[in-house]
């Protein structure tokens, strides 16, 4: 290959393999509930149970329990969500799948398979978050851990150290509640009434 | 600059769907192509269209910086007055861009024509980074294209390169991504976008525009009532400007892509602009606002809306003066403009038109799109291409 090459070198083809994307029910947004601590990234563990994180820990049994049920409070609200059974184990393997109902509706996501924690022997709150990993051939994150939303960390799942990226950390601005919503799209709607004779639907980019 | 036909992969349905690749069949019609490819010289390549379209993205912000700075100009882009400041300001500040596409014509011998630019929502960005790129790649490794054959498609590799740049140098570490529902294609650039994004370490959520909220404290809002600090929104500037939140975009203080003053470069006003500002440059062709009709010294014209997408709502005048609609539509509303016609290079029974990327100010890249018509409209092909 020249050195002058004009496409790109290469292209990390399993990165692109669309796993749980493309699923609008599936992109669960992970709520990071920390408060800032400078730009850095900052040391997290990643634990599998209560007893894991206390073993680690055996002064701080407390919150290695509060630890871990704030991620599975989080696990049950941003868990890739499946409309079925089969989908959901493509993704995650065989019998790492469960149903869920709801009021809204029934789903199957896969178990909580560990967290992640971070200052969790600091004075300030701590931050907990739910991991998922692969026991399907066809995944990408296979053997890996992987957040909510699809964030895959570098590394064989036998890693249980990692230092997390710093939006993991960065102050959010306030809000309270969201007031309204549907505020933008309305020009689409005005458009796209026009025009039945070439009865295209379009999006709008160019 | 050839035609040459190919033989498509026996199973690029099956990767498509892999890949995730759901758009390659629009409305019935094949929009992905590849009974053919065009072939370029690298010298068609580097001297035609790499290099005017880094000077013709320079002019292009030549033309923001005069606009942004004029109130008469500002007026003749049609751009609202109560967003005056915001569109100023986030010129004065710098604010980041991604990406962006122009349309140029070009037969592989005189010097392109700029047609458009496309800065502000350009799409067909996965069919060119990473779809024609596999292409390529299968088609080499199977023998059937000369191993040393290149492609003019740096896209994915410079857009993972400047995501990581908005990571560490702008402190872009969380970016909501958005387009609006109901469209295949738009959902799937903007996937491809988030792909990138990850890639530079970027936490990538997306939620559709028509789900954005604004919270109590002026903020946008997602839909577990996070703030929207950094968002990449598939979905145009004169849109958002003129709708309901509008009023709210000065305060909710979120880094966009593409940035406000896009709107000034995604606005065909940009066409007359330029060349006012850089007349007889070989890459550009004479324009002028409607108003300045008179000018304009006999041969065709196209008449264009001041927005529009898809090419709609085209006519063109004869030499006569009468016109001929090529394309209806909803547009028109704030006005037109007039740019010399220069038809499309013909390929057989085939008009091309070529879209040349950029992200940033770097040139990454060629898409390729066939038509029937002389207007390149939604239901075009795209094809492959590669350099030889």
């Amino acid at each position: 290959m020249s050195h002058s090459q004009k496409r790109s070198k290469s292209i990390h083809l399993h990165q692109l393999r669309k796993a749980f994307a493309l699923k609008p029910l599936a992109v669960g947004v992970a709520g990071i509930m920390l408060t800032a601590c400078g730009g850095s990234r900052e040391q997290s563990n990643i634990y599998v149970s209560p007893e894991d994180c206390q073993q680690d820990n055996p002064e701080a049994t407390g919150q290695c329990l509060a630890a871990y049920e704030s991620a599975l409070e989080e696990h049950n609200r941003t868990a890739p969500k499946f409309d079925t059974q089969n989908d959901c184990e493509y993704e995650f393997g065989n019998d790492r799948c469960q149903y869920v109902q709801t009021s809204s509706g029934s789903f199957f996501m896969p178990f909580m398979a560990g967290y992640m924690v971070s200052q969790l022997l600091q004075p300030r709150p701590y931050y907990s978050q739910p991991l998922y990993t692969s026991f399907s051939p066809y995944s990408p994150f296979r053997s890996r851990w992987v957040t909510s939303n699809g964030y895959v960390f570098d590394g064989d799942i036998r890693k249980r150290s990692y230092s997390a990226p710093s939006s993991v950390f960065e102050k959010k601005p306030t809000v309270n509640r969201t007031i309204k919503r549907g505020g933008f799209g309305s020009s689409v709607r005005a458009k796209s009434s026009w025009g039945s004779s070439s009865s295209k639907s379009k999006g709008w980019g160019g | 600059m050839f035609r040459m036909a190919s033989q498509p992969r026996h199973n690029w349905q099956q990767l498509a769907a892999e890949y995730g690749f759901h758009f390659h069949t629009m409305y019935g019609e094949p929009y992905w192509d590849e009974s053919a490819y065009y072939q370029f010289t690298l010298q068609q390549i580097e001297q035609d269209i790499e290099d005017p379209t880094a000077e013709l993205h320079q002019m292009c912000l030549h033309v923001v910086d005069k606009v942004v700075n004029s109130e008469a100009l500002l007026t003749q882009c049609q751009i609202p007055q109560a967003h005056w400041d915001f569109i100023a300001s986030s010129w004065r500040e710098k604010q980041p861009s991604l990406y962006s596409r122009l349309d140029l014509v070009y037969n592989g011998q005189s010097p392109a024509k700029l047609l458009e630019n496309n800065a502000d929502t350009p799409t067909s960005l996965y069919e060119t980074g990473f779809w024609q790129w596999l292409w390529l790649e299968n088609l080499v490794n199977a023998g059937k294209i000369a191993r040393h054959a290149d492609q003019f498609n740096s896209l994915q590799e410079k857009l993972v390169y400047r995501f990581e740049q908005l990571r560490r140098q702008y402190n872009y570490q969380r970016i909501h991504f958005s387009c609006c529902e109901d469209s295949v294609e738009d959902r799937g650039t903007v996937q491809y976008l988030q792909d990138c994004a990850s890639a530079a370490g970027i936490d990538a959520p997306f939620l559709f525009v028509e789900e954005i909220g604004l919270s109590d404290t002026g903020y946008f809002t997602d839909l577990d009532d996070n703030a929207i600090t950094h968002c990449f929104k598939l979905y145009p500037w004169e849109f958002m400007l003129r709708e309901e939140f509008g009023d709210a975009l000065e305060a909710a203080d979120v880094g966009w892509l593409e940035p406000p003053w896009k709107s000034v470069l995604s606005n065909k006003a940009l066409l007359p602009l330029l060349w006012q500002a850089f007349p007889n440059h070989p890459n550009l062709l004479p324009a002028f606002f409607e108003q300045d009709k008179h000018r304009t010294t006999g041969g065709k014209w196209i008449k264009k809306p001041l927005f529009s997408r898809e090419g709609a709502n085209i006519s063109l005048l004869n030499d006569d003066d009468s016109p001929t609609t090529l394309s209806d539509g909803p547009y028109g509303e704030e006005g037109f403009i007039l740019q010399q016609y220069h038809p499309l290079p013909r390929y057989g029974d085939q008009y091309v038109l070529i879209g040349s990327w950029l992200v940033d100010d770097l040139p990454a890249g060629i898409s390729i799109r066939e038509d029937r018509s002389l207007i390149t409209q939604d239901l075009s092909r795209y094809l492959p291409h590669i350099i030889l």
